[in-house]
């Protein structure tokens, strides 16, 4: 009797080269089926879609095929009277879209077209008694949106303006036994969860809180022998928690105790040749968030013909220097 | 967006599949935009009804529908009660088919909150078991949906008479589905939580999950929560079988009281060898076994007070990193609380477990005079006492930190036995299974909880075996086994009392522990695999000398402000630029540097800029 190991096999013909052009032109065509009946499905998360599809564009040194203005009055459109920002027109505030809103103005050194202050009050309204974050005014809690929070504020220049030390008590109160963190306290530790966390800390200045080589030891144990990495013990390996768990790994300063050569090959695996774009496992269709988080992945492991990317905002390192933020990892 | 395979298929299929694409398409618009405009509706019957809600609906109400809501002016006379519902019943429709649009979920709950107000008790009751039924229905279409795990959230605590016993046998069946789905373990948390389930009764539950299958991580994680509370390892505090589990900050895992008192810690081990003789490759419970053996926290002390007459200088060492511009320190010096700044060792490296402060110039200059000094952390009420005498020029003051303080599993003496029969028991499975990287691990762990220095080379030997036979992770078995070789050296260095530490030709791959090495004054780490001497490098204070010939060593940061580095030897490492040596012109007393075999050497003019770069080195070596 033993576990069988759940992975998957990557083919002798799969994709092994990096095809950027073709990524470039699937992202920038994605956008332009509008009425397309996926895209209409994902409408209550365009926010994020927009900026993963421009963020990989910008990594890739194509943003100037996206069409800013009409992104900028979209974005403007879609923050509230109460400060927070939508994930599209017509669709409620929330945490997640307002962060992915504040990360598109930063990409495009526009920050000022919305009301920065309003978004403030609204990112600050959302803190509970006890440290943490509602997602929204209808109290759903989560260290994700602890992240959204401060990433939200740090990209502004805001940080002060929340009770940072209850924060960090709160997202430290949710730190599990295997080192890692879940959605709240008591919640079992999970891939994004983690990246969330840590990024987290990073941002607030508390990494030395982390139980790094206990951590970075779960992390690494997420490689598979396909080389791809999944974001629990006994799941399937996925693109978006490559992403999750090198990122985490990369704060915690541990990024070389997995294996980079096979995730690589893994990554560029679940490339799809003919319509370009990534998937989150080979043979799968392709979307915008796996696209993103397969060129960021590729970034982090050291690609040069992708810019370098920051592991904790998902950002192209070059747009933060220009907002000014620097963010200290472990070494 | 996740597991959607992607199928070839003929032209033919692909413009049948776009007709198909475009009916959903329209159906789909249709029905979101009728509910968008009822809910508009709605809305304006609330603003009508309620002022409190006119803010919630001006942000929700998006600019392209507000002329929407003039046309549906007239729609205000009719009852409530039937729009209501019209617009829980197409909503609903939506949310089936696609329940992560948060926003209708939104809508939904303004339109129950609404008819709170306006209905009678058992009505509203019936309307949220109704609610409660749709979302059972949504859940089992889409069982990993946020927005309708934190939707039944909502409608549980606003239930008139909440049924707390089907919403938990309602996670049974959800987890008997699957039992990874963290959205309903973190669901029945909450149930067990508000309803008092007692902690006994969850621990059983987690014993019947694991006993059919030992392969549930969710599970193993669910005890290492419960066990604690259930066992607490301290005796003062009976168990508390009757409270249901409060994770609160004070509960994290990494605080002592999250320790599991020894009797229970026993049993556990039998559980966890079941698991892993049962099935050897199954990680969950090689985890759960390493959170088992592993330790207390430090206590929170002054480990090391150091003063120096020369540089007037204070070094203190602490148990863990504090942040030295916040930590609350008091020097006091002969009787005198002292104006002082503390510092970290390194500007890249603000948590550090030391910190420094430079007295006033003259305080202590004078050889003749014998000086008592003490710090107090003052917010940990604790304080350590330090007495510089006269003619000496440097003393200390400090823990003889014993391998069972520093490194060691915190297990009373009586338990030793206990590990060694875990030992022998994973020597046996080792024997079955002799490539079993869990297993390996395991007995290493195990081997460093029992006798550190005693086991030293088999240790060495099986992290040679994991390397081969877990080719993937072998940097970190490398990092793994330069830490306990550190680790063992510190122990050898303070049984020996000297100031002396060498690890020479032990293919180290990292450097940790640095805050254990404040008071050496020469290093010797030649010929190993080093990198880097990382910026928690500048916490050796009384470094002299610094050998690490024969490395890798392509950043010199931690090389950094040290007042009493007098040589430097870095033969054959991979120094390029000269900016690479910036650091060393940061340590006054530098004189020697060997810089043979590094790519800078061969730079133009680089004896001339390292001249000026450094002009306290007389002994250059190129
Ligand atoms: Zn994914």
């Amino acid at each position: 009797m033993g576990t069988q190991v759940k992975d998957v096999i990557i083919k002798p013909d799969a994709p092994s080269a990096l095809l950027l052009d073709k990524h470039a032109d699937y992202i920038a065509a994605y956008g332009s089926k509008k009425d397309d009946y996926e895209y209409t499905l994902s409408e209550y998360l365009r926010m994020s879609g927009i900026y993963w599809g421009l963020t990989v564009m910008d990594l890739m040194g194509q943003l100037p095929r996206m069409s800013r203005q009409e992104i900028i009055d979209f974005i403007k459109a879609c923050q509230h009277e109460c400060g927070g920002i939508s994930a599209s027109i017509g669709h409620d505030p929330h945490l997640l879209y307002t962060l992915s809103a504040v990360q598109i103005l930063c990409l495009y050194d526009s920050v000022d077209t919305i009301d920065v202050d309003k978004v403030v009050d609204y990112v600050k309204g959302l803190q509970q008694e006890d440290g943490s974050f509602a997602g929204d005014k209808w109290g759903e809690i989560d260290t994700r949106f602890s992240f959204c929070a401060v990433a939200t504020l740090a990209l502004l220049g805001k940080m002060n303006t929340v009770n940072v030390d209850r924060a960090v008590q709160f997202v430290l109160s949710c730190m599990n036994f295997d080192g890692g963190f879940g959605c709240r306290p008591g919640s079992e530790s999970h891939a994004g969860q983690i990246y969330c966390c840590t990024g987290f800390l990073a941002l607030t200045g508390q990494l030395h809180q982390v139980n790094a080589d206990l951590l970075g030891w779960w992390l690494c144990e997420r490689q598979l022998p396909s080389g791809g990495l999944n974001g629990r013990p006994e799941k399937l390996p996925d693109v978006c928690y490559s992403w999750w768990v090198l990122a985490s790994l990369k704060i915690i300063g541990r990024i070389h105790w997995i294996d980079k050569a096979k995730l690589r090959t893994f990554i560029l695996a679940c490339q799809d040749e003919e319509t370009g774009g990534f998937a989150d496992r080979p043979g799968d269709m392709v979307d915008p968030f796996h696209t993103l988080f397969g060129v960021a992945g590729l970034s982090l492991l050291g690609d040069e013909q992708i810019k370098p990317v920051n592991p904790v905002l998902c950002m192209p390192e070059d747009v933060l220097q220009r907002v000014g933020l620097q963010v200290d990892l472990l070494s | 967006m996740h597991g959607r395979i992607k199928i070839k298929s003929t032209a033919q299929q692909e413009e049948e599949k776009r007709k198909e694409r475009e009916k959903k398409l329209k159906i789909y618009v249709s029905a979101r935009d009728t509910c968008f405009s009822k809910v508009t509706r709605v809305l304006l019957i609330q603003v009508v009804s309620n002022h409190q809600v006119l803010f919630s609906f001006l942000c929700g109400l998006c600019v392209s529908y507000l002329h929407s809501m003039f046309l549906l002016d007239t729609h205000c006379q009719r009852k409530e009660g039937i729009l209501d519902e019209e617009a829980l019943q197409v909503t609903q429709q939506l949310l089936s088919s696609n329940p992560d649009f948060a926003t209708l979920w939104n809508y939904r709950r303004e339109i129950l909150m609404h008819l709170e107000t306006v209905k009678e008790k058992d009505e509203v009751q019936k309307i949220y078991e109704a609610e409660l039924a749709f979302l059972e229905s949504c859940l089992k279409l889409n069982p990993k949906s946020y927005g309708s795990w934190h939707h039944r959230c909502w409608v549980s605590a606003r239930l008139p008479r909440p049924d707390w016993s089907r919403e938990l046998s309602l996670c049974d069946r959800c987890l008997s589905l699957d039992d990874r789905n963290f959205h309903c373990w973190d669901y029945r948390r909450m149930v067990v939580k508000v309803s008092g389930v007692p902690v006994a009764q969850e621990l059983g539950f987690t014993d019947r999950l694991i006993g059919s299958n030992f392969s549930n991580y969710s599970s193993w994680h669910y005890r290492s929560t419960l066990l604690p509370l259930l066992h607490p390892e301290s005796p003062e505090s009976p168990s508390p079988s009757h409270e249901p589990p409060q994770p609160s900050p004070s509960h994290s895992p990494q605080t002592q009281s999250h320790r599991v008192c020894e009797e229970q810690l026993l049993k556990e081990y039998e559980l966890v060898q079941n698991a892993f003789f049962t099935d050897p490759n199954d990680q969950s419970a090689w985890f759960y076994y390493r959170w088992l053996l592993g330790r207390a926290e430090r206590e929170e002390m002054i480990s090391c007070v150091y003063v120096s007459r020369d540089e007037e200088r204070v070094a203190v060492a602490f148990s863990r990193p504090v942040n030295a511009q916040s930590v609350s320190l008091l020097l006091v010096l002969d009787g005198q609380p002292q104006k002082v700044e503390w510092k970290s060792v390194h500007p890249r490296f603000k948590h550090s477990p030391v910190c420094i402060c430079d007295l006033p110039p003259g305080t202590i200059s004078d050889i003749t005079n014998e000086h008592n000094l003490t710090v107090h952390w003052t917010e940990k009420y604790t304080h350590r006492d330090c007495a510089l005498y006269t003619g000496r020029t440097e003393s200390w003051c400090r823990d003889s930190a014993t391998d069972q303080e520093l490194f060691r599993s915190e297990l009373s003496v009586e338990k030793t036995s206990v590990l060694q029969s875990e030992l022998q028991s994973c020597n046996q499975l080792l024997e079955l299974e002799p490539l079993n990287k869990w297993c390996l691990l395991t007995i290493v762990l195990l081997m460093r909880a029992l006798d550190p220095l005693g086991y030293e080379k088999e240790t060495l030997a099986h992290f040679q075996t994991l390397k081969e036979v877990d080719p993937m992770r072998s940097a970190y078995y490398s990092d793994l086994c330069s830490k306990f070789i550190i680790e063992n050296t510190v122990l050898k260095m303070e049984y020996a009392e000297v100031r002396v530490f060498s690890i020479t030709d032990k293919n180290l791959t990292t450097l940790c522990h640095l805050d254990q090495l404040l008071l050496v004054t020469h290093i010797n780490l030649s010929s190993n695999q080093l990198q880097q001497l990382p910026p928690q490098f500048a916490m050796l204070q009384c470094l002299e000398v610094l050998e690490v010939d024969n490395n890798r060593i392509e950043n010199l940061e931690g090389v950094y402000h040290l007042p009493k580095l007098e040589e430097v030897l870095l033969k054959n490492n991979k120094i390029s630029a000269l900016a690479d040596l910036q650091p060393l012109a940061s340590c006054p007393k530098l004189r020697r540097l060997d810089l043979r075999g590094n790519p800078v050497t061969q730079a133009a003019n680089i004896e001339s800029e390292l001249t000026a770069l450094l002009p306290s080195v007389t002994d250059l070596l190129l």
